[in-house]
């Protein structure tokens, strides 16, 4: 592959590395497996670049394969148990304003996500980002009325997570 | 929910992760994927190559003898050219349906043309056995039929009367052989593909409840 279109690939991920940042943090727990994770997820996306067109945004596009190396081609099992270790800090550092029940709150609530399986996880990452149904439907593969089912029902389940 | 969207809230603020220069990501882009199509087509490659040496080892220049020597090298010859045909049948498919399998497609779609890539080679893996068995079943029959010393142990047992018991007790050692055989490969591709793709499995699995 030429040159051009390495320095191309190489510009638009750095700017958007925070997708893959996140989907990290979804799937894995630790700074190793997170990193494992992120270079998987690179080598996929650079190898899928060739066709990608610039037809959808960079960000749209990389948001479905980082999603599939995640649920599909990874191979390390992600349905970590639940560990206490597990970062929440830096979720914080830039809230002015220290609401400790809030942060608390948001703590159990990223340790519930954890403990959901690969798709729900897909799920709630999409909602996270403000994606619509259509977008979920199409980049799972499901139709538009079950993936809002099964939203409402990721949703039940985290509740009673949270609440047992 | 109104939790979600604390979450929410909080997500889409928070992007402090630990950021990964360019000359990291160049890096990157040359390391070794080890994702588990790249095991897929790895193990696929052995397979065929396995099968293929177990092929030409089992007709050996003695073998080949033992052929002609009992007449069935016609046979054989026929055997082995369609053999040939079916293994270039079944490369030619594994190719087509790795070459299918894209990240762009979704999380649906995807699976299924990884699971499509697997049952390739697990139908080529049953087809291999079937073969084994065939082969086996056949050496038995020339056995009986050709060989000096099994022909004059069979006579001696028709004398004595067990005829039939002799022939059942034949029958029963082959087919378990054959069953052992194939259990054991069996077993070892269940533990060889269980463990690449469990997880695929389960989320397909999930992915298909959802459908219903």
């Amino acid at each position: 592959m030429s040159p051009e279109l390495e320095q191309s690939f190489v510009k638009q991920l750095k700017e958007n590395q925070n997708i893959i940042h996140k989907i990290c943090r979804l799937y894995t727990s630790g700074d190793d497996a997170h990193k494992d994770l992120f270079q998987e997820i690179t080598i996929q996306l650079w190898k899928a670049f060739p066709k990608f067109r610039g037809e959808s945004k960079f960000s749209t596009w990389a948001y479905r394969v980082a999603l599939n190396t995640a649920i599909t081609l990874y191979r390390k099992s992600t349905r970590s148990i639940v560990t206490s270790s597990f970062d929440t800090t830096n979720v914080f550092i830039k809230q002015e304003e220290y609401n400790y029940e809030e942060e608390e709150q948001i703590k159990l609530l990223y340790e519930a996500v954890h403990q959901l399986n690969d798709i729900e996880k897909a799920l709630v990452f999409m909602y996270l980002e403000d994606k619509d149904y259509r977008e979920i439907s199409e980049t799972l593969g499901i139709t538009e009325v079950n993936a809002r089912v099964k939203m409402n029902r990721v949703k039940t389940k985290l509740r009673k997570i949270l609440n047992p | 929910m109104e939790e979600l969207d604390l979450l929410k809230k909080d997500w889409q603020k928070a992007n402090a992760f630990e950021q990964i220069s360019e000359a990291e990501i160049y890096k990157m882009l040359h390391k070794k994927s080890s994702s588990i199509v790249k095991w897929l087509l790895i193990i696929g490659i052995l397979e065929f190559v396995f099968w293929n040496i177990v092929t030409v080892f089992i007709n050996d220049e003695k073998y080949q003898l033992k052929i002609n020597e009992y007449g069935v090298s016609n046979f054989m010859l026929i055997i082995n050219i369609i053999n040939y045909i079916i293994l270039l049948g079944f490369i030619y498919m594994f190719y087509k349906n790795y070459k299918t399998i894209s990240t762009t497609d979704s999380t649906q779609q995807l699976m299924k043309n990884i699971l499509r890539t697997r049952k390739t080679v697990q139908n080529y893996i049953w087809y291999n056995l079937a073969m084994v068995s065939v082969t086996i079943i056949i050496t038995i029959i020339m056995l009986f039929n050709h060989n000096p010393r099994m022909i004059s142990l069979m006579q001696n047992q028709t004398q004595e009367g067990h005829y039939g018991f002799f022939v059942c007790i034949c029958v029963v050692i082959s087919i378990v052989i054959i069953l052992i055989i194939i259990g054991l490969f069996w077993l070892f591709y269940k533990l060889l593909y269980g463990i690449l793709l469990k997880k695929l499995f389960a989320n397909y699995k999930e992915l298909k409840k959802i459908e219903l």
